[in-house]
Protein backbone atom coordinates (compact mmCIF):
# COMPACT_ATOMS: atom_id res chain seq x y z
CA UNK A 1 0.00 0.00 0.00
CA UNK A 2 2.93 1.90 -0.63
CA UNK A 3 1.13 4.44 -3.27
CA UNK A 4 0.76 8.39 -3.43
CA UNK A 5 -3.16 7.84 -2.61
CA UNK A 6 -4.57 10.74 -0.14
CA UNK A 7 -7.39 9.66 1.94
CA UNK A 8 -9.89 12.30 2.73
CA UNK A 9 -9.44 10.27 6.35
CA UNK A 10 -8.14 7.68 7.61
CA UNK A 11 -9.86 6.07 10.87
CA UNK A 12 -7.71 4.06 13.25
CA UNK A 13 -9.56 1.44 14.75
CA UNK A 14 -12.67 -0.27 13.42
CA UNK A 15 -14.87 -0.16 17.28
CA UNK A 16 -18.58 1.47 17.18
CA UNK A 17 -16.94 4.77 16.98
CA UNK A 18 -14.78 4.41 14.62
CA UNK A 19 -17.24 2.55 11.60
CA UNK A 20 -19.69 5.17 12.67
CA UNK A 21 -16.99 7.81 11.74
CA UNK A 22 -16.34 5.83 8.81
CA UNK A 23 -20.08 5.87 7.62
CA UNK A 24 -20.83 9.18 8.26
CA UNK A 25 -17.86 9.99 6.11
CA UNK A 26 -18.62 8.18 3.41
CA UNK A 27 -22.26 9.00 3.37
CA UNK A 28 -20.68 12.55 3.01
CA UNK A 29 -18.29 11.58 -0.09
CA UNK A 30 -15.54 11.59 1.71
CA UNK A 31 -12.43 9.20 1.07
CA UNK A 32 -12.38 7.03 3.66
CA UNK A 33 -10.36 4.08 4.95
CA UNK A 34 -10.83 2.03 8.26
CA UNK A 35 -7.34 0.55 10.01
CA UNK A 36 -8.38 -1.92 11.84
CA UNK A 37 -5.60 -4.97 13.62
CA UNK A 38 -8.29 -7.95 13.69
CA UNK A 39 -12.16 -7.26 13.05
CA UNK A 40 -14.40 -5.01 13.28
CA UNK A 41 -15.96 -4.42 16.67
CA UNK A 42 -13.21 -3.15 19.17
CA UNK A 43 -13.95 -4.65 23.13
CA UNK A 44 -17.41 -4.60 21.86
CA UNK A 45 -16.72 -7.71 20.10
CA UNK A 46 -16.42 -9.69 22.84
CA UNK A 47 -19.35 -8.71 24.71
CA UNK A 48 -21.91 -10.98 24.95
CA UNK A 49 -25.03 -9.25 24.72
CA UNK A 50 -25.63 -5.81 24.60
CA UNK A 51 -28.67 -4.52 26.14
CA UNK A 52 -28.31 -0.60 25.91
CA UNK A 53 -27.90 -0.25 22.72
CA UNK A 54 -31.26 1.45 21.59
CA UNK A 55 -32.91 -0.37 18.23
CA UNK A 56 -32.48 -3.95 19.25
CA UNK A 57 -34.96 -4.59 21.63
CA UNK A 58 -34.49 -8.28 22.18
CA UNK A 59 -30.80 -7.50 22.80
CA UNK A 60 -28.06 -7.90 20.15
CA UNK A 61 -24.41 -9.23 20.80
CA UNK A 62 -21.42 -7.33 20.45
CA UNK A 63 -19.49 -9.40 17.47
CA UNK A 64 -22.80 -9.32 15.28
CA UNK A 65 -23.66 -5.32 16.38
CA UNK A 66 -19.88 -4.93 14.99
CA UNK A 67 -20.33 -6.43 11.66
CA UNK A 68 -23.66 -4.81 10.89
CA UNK A 69 -21.75 -1.43 11.85
CA UNK A 70 -18.85 -2.63 9.32
CA UNK A 71 -21.39 -3.37 6.48
CA UNK A 72 -23.04 -0.37 6.71
CA UNK A 73 -20.34 1.66 6.82
CA UNK A 74 -19.00 -0.25 3.50
CA UNK A 75 -22.27 0.01 1.74
CA UNK A 76 -21.37 3.75 1.59
CA UNK A 77 -17.97 2.88 -0.08
CA UNK A 78 -16.02 3.21 3.09
CA UNK A 79 -12.88 -0.04 3.00
CA UNK A 80 -11.11 -1.68 5.61
CA UNK A 81 -7.45 -2.91 6.11
CA UNK A 82 -6.99 -4.89 8.38
CA UNK A 83 -3.52 -3.71 9.70
CA UNK A 84 -1.42 -3.00 12.64
CA UNK A 85 -0.26 0.73 13.06
CA UNK A 86 3.01 1.43 14.13
CA UNK A 87 4.02 4.80 13.94
CA UNK A 88 1.81 7.98 12.90
CA UNK A 89 3.01 11.33 12.01
CA UNK A 90 0.01 13.13 12.52
CA UNK A 91 1.19 17.13 11.83
CA UNK A 92 2.57 15.86 8.65
CA UNK A 93 1.09 17.45 5.75
CA UNK A 94 -0.87 15.28 4.65
CA UNK A 95 -1.34 13.35 8.24
CA UNK A 96 0.89 9.51 7.63
CA UNK A 97 0.07 6.77 9.33
CA UNK A 98 2.84 3.54 8.55
CA UNK A 99 1.42 0.40 9.01
CA UNK A 100 2.20 -3.53 9.25
CA UNK A 101 1.22 -3.39 5.22
CA UNK A 102 2.88 0.19 4.57
CA UNK A 103 2.00 3.84 4.82
CA UNK A 104 -1.26 4.97 4.02
CA UNK A 105 -1.70 9.12 3.94
CA UNK A 106 -4.90 11.22 5.19
CA UNK A 107 -6.19 14.92 5.14
CA UNK A 108 -7.56 14.28 8.31
CA UNK A 109 -7.23 11.53 10.75
CA UNK A 110 -9.75 10.06 13.48
CA UNK A 111 -8.36 8.17 16.62
CA UNK A 112 -10.80 5.51 17.27
CA UNK A 113 -8.57 3.17 19.57
CA UNK A 114 -10.20 2.33 22.26
CA UNK A 115 -9.10 0.67 25.64
CA UNK A 116 -8.25 -2.57 26.57
CA UNK A 117 -8.23 -4.29 29.72
CA UNK A 118 -5.86 -3.30 32.44
CA UNK A 119 -3.51 -5.62 33.85
CA UNK A 120 -3.49 -6.75 38.05
CA UNK A 121 0.30 -5.94 37.68
CA UNK A 122 1.55 -8.70 39.62
CA UNK A 123 4.43 -10.98 38.88
CA UNK A 124 4.22 -13.85 36.52
CA UNK A 125 0.35 -12.55 35.41
CA UNK A 126 1.54 -12.46 31.66
CA UNK A 127 3.34 -16.00 31.34
CA UNK A 128 -0.08 -17.39 32.85
CA UNK A 129 -2.92 -15.92 30.56
CA UNK A 130 -4.17 -18.63 29.12
CA UNK A 131 -3.22 -20.90 31.89
CA UNK A 132 -5.48 -20.07 34.17
CA UNK A 133 -5.36 -15.97 33.64
CA UNK A 134 -8.07 -14.21 31.75
CA UNK A 135 -9.75 -11.10 30.99
CA UNK A 136 -12.89 -11.72 29.41
CA UNK A 137 -15.21 -14.11 30.93
CA UNK A 138 -17.74 -14.50 28.15
CA UNK A 139 -14.22 -15.76 26.07
CA UNK A 140 -13.15 -17.96 28.33
CA UNK A 141 -15.66 -19.07 30.87
CA UNK A 142 -16.42 -22.52 29.83
CA UNK A 143 -12.99 -23.66 30.16
CA UNK A 144 -13.70 -23.70 34.03
CA UNK A 145 -17.11 -25.45 33.95
CA UNK A 146 -17.63 -26.87 37.50
CA UNK A 147 -14.20 -25.63 38.84
CA UNK A 148 -13.24 -22.39 41.43
CA UNK A 149 -12.67 -19.27 39.41
CA UNK A 150 -11.75 -15.26 41.17
CA UNK A 151 -13.04 -12.65 39.83
CA UNK A 152 -10.90 -9.02 40.52
CA UNK A 153 -12.83 -5.66 40.30
CA UNK A 154 -16.07 -4.16 41.70
CA UNK A 155 -17.70 -2.41 38.66
CA UNK A 156 -20.21 -3.73 35.94
CA UNK A 157 -17.58 -6.00 34.04
CA UNK A 158 -16.72 -7.40 36.87
CA UNK A 159 -20.10 -7.88 38.34
CA UNK A 160 -20.92 -8.78 34.89
CA UNK A 161 -18.70 -11.24 34.57
CA UNK A 162 -18.82 -12.89 38.05
CA UNK A 163 -22.97 -13.79 37.14
CA UNK A 164 -21.58 -15.09 34.34
CA UNK A 165 -19.18 -17.27 35.72
CA UNK A 166 -21.43 -18.19 38.63
CA UNK A 167 -23.41 -19.86 36.14
CA UNK A 168 -20.70 -22.03 34.68
CA UNK A 169 -18.36 -22.52 37.52
CA UNK A 170 -18.74 -24.10 40.51
CA UNK A 171 -17.89 -21.14 43.24
CA UNK A 172 -16.90 -17.69 42.57
CA UNK A 173 -14.59 -15.86 44.64
CA UNK A 174 -15.15 -11.90 43.80
CA UNK A 175 -12.42 -9.95 45.13
CA UNK A 176 -12.55 -6.28 45.37
CA UNK A 177 -10.68 -3.34 47.40
CA UNK A 178 -13.67 -1.24 48.61
CA UNK A 179 -15.85 -2.71 51.20
CA UNK A 180 -18.94 -2.59 48.27
CA UNK A 181 -19.45 -3.00 44.96
CA UNK A 182 -19.05 -0.06 42.52
CA UNK A 183 -21.58 -1.73 39.87
CA UNK A 184 -24.75 -0.22 39.31
CA UNK A 185 -27.52 -1.81 41.53
CA UNK A 186 -29.44 -4.28 39.42
CA UNK A 187 -26.14 -6.22 39.38
CA UNK A 188 -26.08 -6.65 43.24
CA UNK A 189 -29.20 -8.64 44.41
CA UNK A 190 -28.39 -11.67 41.37
CA UNK A 191 -25.06 -11.40 42.51
CA UNK A 192 -25.34 -11.73 46.54
CA UNK A 193 -28.71 -14.22 45.83
CA UNK A 194 -26.40 -16.71 43.81
CA UNK A 195 -25.33 -19.03 46.25
CA UNK A 196 -22.01 -20.12 44.88
CA UNK A 197 -20.50 -16.34 45.07
CA UNK A 198 -18.18 -15.40 47.82
CA UNK A 199 -17.62 -11.60 48.50
CA UNK A 200 -14.13 -10.61 49.87
CA UNK A 201 -14.25 -7.41 50.34
CA UNK A 202 -11.06 -4.65 50.82
CA UNK A 203 -8.93 -7.45 49.43
CA UNK A 204 -5.99 -7.01 46.86
CA UNK A 205 -4.55 -9.76 44.68
CA UNK A 206 -0.95 -9.80 46.09
CA UNK A 207 0.45 -13.41 43.90
CA UNK A 208 -0.36 -15.40 41.69
CA UNK A 209 0.43 -19.05 42.49
CA UNK A 210 1.31 -21.43 40.01
CA UNK A 211 2.83 -24.69 39.05
CA UNK A 212 2.68 -25.43 35.10
CA UNK A 213 -0.87 -23.27 35.95
CA UNK A 214 -2.42 -21.15 38.22
CA UNK A 215 -3.16 -22.87 41.61
CA UNK A 216 -4.87 -20.21 43.08
CA UNK A 217 -3.95 -16.49 44.57
CA UNK A 218 -2.92 -14.77 47.80
CA UNK A 219 -4.51 -11.98 48.84
CA UNK A 220 -3.96 -9.01 51.09
CA UNK A 221 -6.30 -7.41 53.23
CA UNK A 222 -6.04 -3.22 52.41
CA UNK A 223 -7.68 -2.52 56.13
CA UNK A 224 -5.09 -5.31 58.70
CA UNK A 225 -2.84 -6.42 55.92
CA UNK A 226 -3.42 -9.82 56.57
CA UNK A 227 -2.20 -11.57 53.42
CA UNK A 228 -4.51 -15.19 53.21
CA UNK A 229 -4.45 -17.79 50.18
CA UNK A 230 -7.14 -19.03 47.76
CA UNK A 231 -6.99 -21.85 46.04
CA UNK A 232 -8.39 -21.34 42.53
CA UNK A 233 -8.28 -22.94 38.85
CA UNK A 234 -8.85 -19.77 36.80
CA UNK A 235 -8.84 -15.80 37.63
CA UNK A 236 -10.94 -13.13 35.95
CA UNK A 237 -9.30 -9.80 36.10
CA UNK A 238 -11.76 -7.46 35.31
CA UNK A 239 -9.78 -4.05 37.02
CA UNK A 240 -10.97 -1.41 34.69
CA UNK A 241 -9.54 -0.05 31.12
CA UNK A 242 -6.36 1.13 29.91
CA UNK A 243 -7.18 3.76 26.58
CA UNK A 244 -4.81 2.65 23.36
CA UNK A 245 -2.57 5.86 23.24
CA UNK A 246 0.68 4.40 23.28
CA UNK A 247 1.13 5.58 19.29
CA UNK A 248 0.19 9.41 20.23
CA UNK A 249 2.29 9.62 23.03
CA UNK A 250 4.39 13.02 22.37
CA UNK A 251 2.14 14.10 19.55
CA UNK A 252 -1.10 14.83 21.40
CA UNK A 253 -2.60 15.76 24.26
CA UNK A 254 -3.49 13.16 26.98
CA UNK A 255 -4.78 12.96 30.59
CA UNK A 256 -3.25 11.41 33.22
CA UNK A 257 -5.07 8.61 32.63
CA UNK A 258 -3.61 8.80 29.32
CA UNK A 259 -7.03 9.78 27.48
CA UNK A 260 -6.85 11.73 24.92
CA UNK A 261 -8.10 15.25 25.79
CA UNK A 262 -10.59 16.07 23.51
CA UNK A 263 -14.29 17.40 23.97
CA UNK A 264 -17.63 16.93 22.61
CA UNK A 265 -16.33 18.29 19.21
CA UNK A 266 -13.69 15.68 19.22
CA UNK A 267 -10.85 17.86 18.07
CA UNK A 268 -7.67 16.58 19.62
CA UNK A 269 -4.34 19.32 20.09
CA UNK A 270 -3.62 18.88 16.34
CA UNK A 271 -5.93 19.93 14.09
CA UNK A 272 -7.85 17.54 11.26
CA UNK A 273 -7.26 14.76 14.09
CA UNK A 274 -10.02 13.75 15.98
CA UNK A 275 -10.49 11.43 19.28
CA UNK A 276 -13.77 9.14 19.16
CA UNK A 277 -15.05 6.81 21.72
CA UNK A 278 -13.59 5.40 24.51
CA UNK A 279 -10.12 6.70 23.93
CA UNK A 280 -11.07 10.41 24.10
CA UNK A 281 -11.59 12.18 27.89
CA UNK A 282 -15.28 11.52 28.29
CA UNK A 283 -17.81 10.86 31.70
CA UNK A 284 -19.61 8.08 29.37
CA UNK A 285 -18.09 5.35 27.85
CA UNK A 286 -20.64 3.12 25.95
CA UNK A 287 -21.32 2.11 22.79
CA UNK A 288 -24.21 4.71 22.18
CA UNK A 289 -21.72 7.92 23.30
CA UNK A 290 -18.42 6.62 20.80
CA UNK A 291 -20.88 6.09 17.91
CA UNK A 292 -22.30 9.53 18.45
CA UNK A 293 -18.76 10.51 18.72
CA UNK A 294 -17.90 9.38 14.93
CA UNK A 295 -20.87 11.61 13.95
CA UNK A 296 -19.71 15.09 15.28
CA UNK A 297 -16.03 13.83 13.97
CA UNK A 298 -17.32 13.45 10.49
CA UNK A 299 -18.76 16.77 10.82
CA UNK A 300 -16.11 18.63 12.26
CA UNK A 301 -13.51 17.14 9.37
CA UNK A 302 -15.90 17.97 6.81
CA UNK A 303 -15.35 21.92 7.97
CA UNK A 304 -11.68 21.32 8.16
CA UNK A 305 -10.87 19.62 5.32
CA UNK A 306 -13.44 22.28 3.24
CA UNK A 307 -11.09 25.61 4.94
CA UNK A 308 -7.60 23.57 3.84
CA UNK A 309 -8.08 23.07 0.59
CA UNK B 1 -9.96 -19.90 -0.42
CA UNK B 2 -12.05 -20.03 2.66
CA UNK B 3 -10.43 -22.01 5.59
CA UNK B 4 -11.70 -25.15 5.91
CA UNK B 5 -14.00 -26.94 8.61
CA UNK B 6 -12.46 -30.29 9.29
CA UNK B 7 -12.92 -33.18 10.97
CA UNK B 8 -10.59 -35.71 12.63
CA UNK B 9 -9.56 -37.92 9.54
CA UNK B 10 -9.20 -35.01 6.90
CA UNK B 11 -6.66 -33.03 9.75
CA UNK B 12 -4.96 -36.67 9.55
CA UNK B 13 -4.40 -36.52 5.81
CA UNK B 14 -3.80 -33.06 5.60
CA UNK B 15 -0.82 -33.07 7.70
CA UNK B 16 0.62 -35.41 5.91
CA UNK B 17 0.76 -33.89 2.52
CA UNK B 18 3.71 -31.88 1.84
CA UNK B 19 2.20 -28.35 2.39
CA UNK B 20 2.40 -27.25 5.66
CA UNK B 21 -0.89 -26.80 7.28
CA UNK B 22 -2.61 -23.96 10.02
CA UNK B 23 -4.71 -24.78 12.14
CA UNK B 24 -7.08 -22.63 13.82
CA UNK B 25 -9.09 -24.93 17.10
CA UNK B 26 -12.35 -22.70 17.94
CA UNK B 27 -15.76 -23.25 19.20
CA UNK B 28 -18.81 -21.59 18.32
CA UNK B 29 -18.94 -20.03 21.93
CA UNK B 30 -15.72 -18.31 22.06
CA UNK B 31 -16.20 -14.50 21.24
CA UNK B 32 -12.23 -13.86 20.77
CA UNK B 33 -12.28 -16.64 17.82
CA UNK B 34 -15.34 -14.80 16.33
CA UNK B 35 -12.98 -11.65 16.22
CA UNK B 36 -10.17 -13.23 15.06
CA UNK B 37 -12.58 -15.53 11.81
CA UNK B 38 -12.25 -12.52 9.39
CA UNK B 39 -8.63 -11.99 9.62
CA UNK B 40 -8.23 -15.65 9.55
CA UNK B 41 -10.28 -15.74 6.27
CA UNK B 42 -7.74 -13.06 4.79
CA UNK B 43 -4.69 -15.58 5.98
CA UNK B 44 -6.33 -18.58 3.97
CA UNK B 45 -6.43 -16.15 0.83
CA UNK B 46 -3.10 -14.49 1.26
CA UNK B 47 -1.10 -17.91 2.19
CA UNK B 48 -3.34 -19.79 -0.34
CA UNK B 49 0.70 -20.86 -2.50
CA UNK B 50 2.45 -21.64 0.86
CA UNK B 51 -0.61 -23.18 3.50
CA UNK B 52 -3.33 -25.08 3.58
CA UNK B 53 -5.76 -23.40 6.39
CA UNK B 54 -7.79 -24.81 7.98
CA UNK B 55 -10.36 -24.98 11.59
CA UNK B 56 -11.15 -27.74 13.87
CA UNK B 57 -14.73 -27.30 16.42
CA UNK B 58 -13.29 -28.18 19.55
CA UNK B 59 -16.80 -28.96 20.40
CA UNK B 60 -16.93 -31.14 17.48
CA UNK B 61 -13.55 -32.99 17.96
CA UNK B 62 -13.07 -33.01 21.66
CA UNK B 63 -10.74 -35.96 21.50
CA UNK B 64 -8.29 -34.89 18.61
CA UNK B 65 -8.35 -31.06 20.33
CA UNK B 66 -6.92 -32.90 23.45
CA UNK B 67 -4.45 -35.05 21.47
CA UNK B 68 -3.11 -31.67 20.02
CA UNK B 69 -3.01 -30.26 23.89
CA UNK B 70 -5.15 -27.35 23.49
CA UNK B 71 -6.24 -25.97 26.64
CA UNK B 72 -7.83 -22.15 25.64
CA UNK B 73 -9.01 -21.37 22.58
CA UNK B 74 -8.59 -19.90 20.00
CA UNK B 75 -4.95 -21.42 19.57
CA UNK B 76 -3.56 -21.50 16.07
CA UNK B 77 -1.15 -24.64 15.06
CA UNK B 78 1.13 -24.91 12.48
CA UNK B 79 1.98 -27.97 11.21
CA UNK B 80 4.91 -29.15 9.25
CA UNK B 81 5.69 -33.13 7.94
CA UNK B 82 2.56 -34.17 10.16
CA UNK B 83 4.07 -32.60 13.10
CA UNK B 84 3.22 -29.17 15.15
CA UNK B 85 5.74 -26.22 14.44
CA UNK B 86 4.69 -24.05 16.87
CA UNK B 87 1.59 -22.21 18.38
CA UNK B 88 0.07 -19.16 19.22
CA UNK B 89 -2.58 -18.54 21.48
CA UNK B 90 -5.67 -15.74 20.96
CA UNK B 91 -3.40 -13.32 18.58
CA UNK B 92 -3.86 -9.59 18.93
CA UNK B 93 -4.00 -8.58 15.38
CA UNK B 94 -3.51 -9.65 12.22
CA UNK B 95 -0.21 -8.75 11.69
CA UNK B 96 0.71 -10.92 14.42
CA UNK B 97 -0.35 -14.31 13.16
CA UNK B 98 1.50 -13.33 9.91
CA UNK B 99 4.63 -12.84 12.40
CA UNK B 100 3.42 -16.02 13.79
CA UNK B 101 3.51 -17.89 10.14
CA UNK B 102 6.71 -16.24 9.52
CA UNK B 103 8.64 -17.80 12.31
CA UNK B 104 7.27 -20.99 12.33
CA UNK B 105 7.65 -21.20 8.68
CA UNK B 106 11.66 -20.19 8.55
CA UNK B 107 12.10 -23.24 11.48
Amino acid sequence: MNNNHVYDMLVVGGGPGGYTAALYAARAGLDTIVLEKLSAGGQMALTEQIDNYPGFEDGIDGFSLAEKMQKQAERFGARSEYVEVLRMDLTAVPKLVETSEGIFLGKTVVLATGANPRKLGVARESELVGRGVAYCAACDGMFYKGKTVVVVGGGNSAAADALLLSRVAKKVILVHRRDTLRATKIYHEPLTQAENVEFRWNSVVSALLSGDRLTGVRLRDTVTGEESVVDCDGVFVSVGRQPATALAVGQLELDGGGYIVAGETTETSIPGVYAVGDVRTKPLRQVVTAVADGAVAVHMAEKYIAENR
Amino acid sequence: MAAMNMNQEQFKQLIREEKPVLVDFWAPWCSYCRRIGPAYEKIGEEYADSLAVGKINIDEEPRLARAEGIEDIPTLVLYRNGKAVDSIIAPGSKAEIDRFIQEALAK
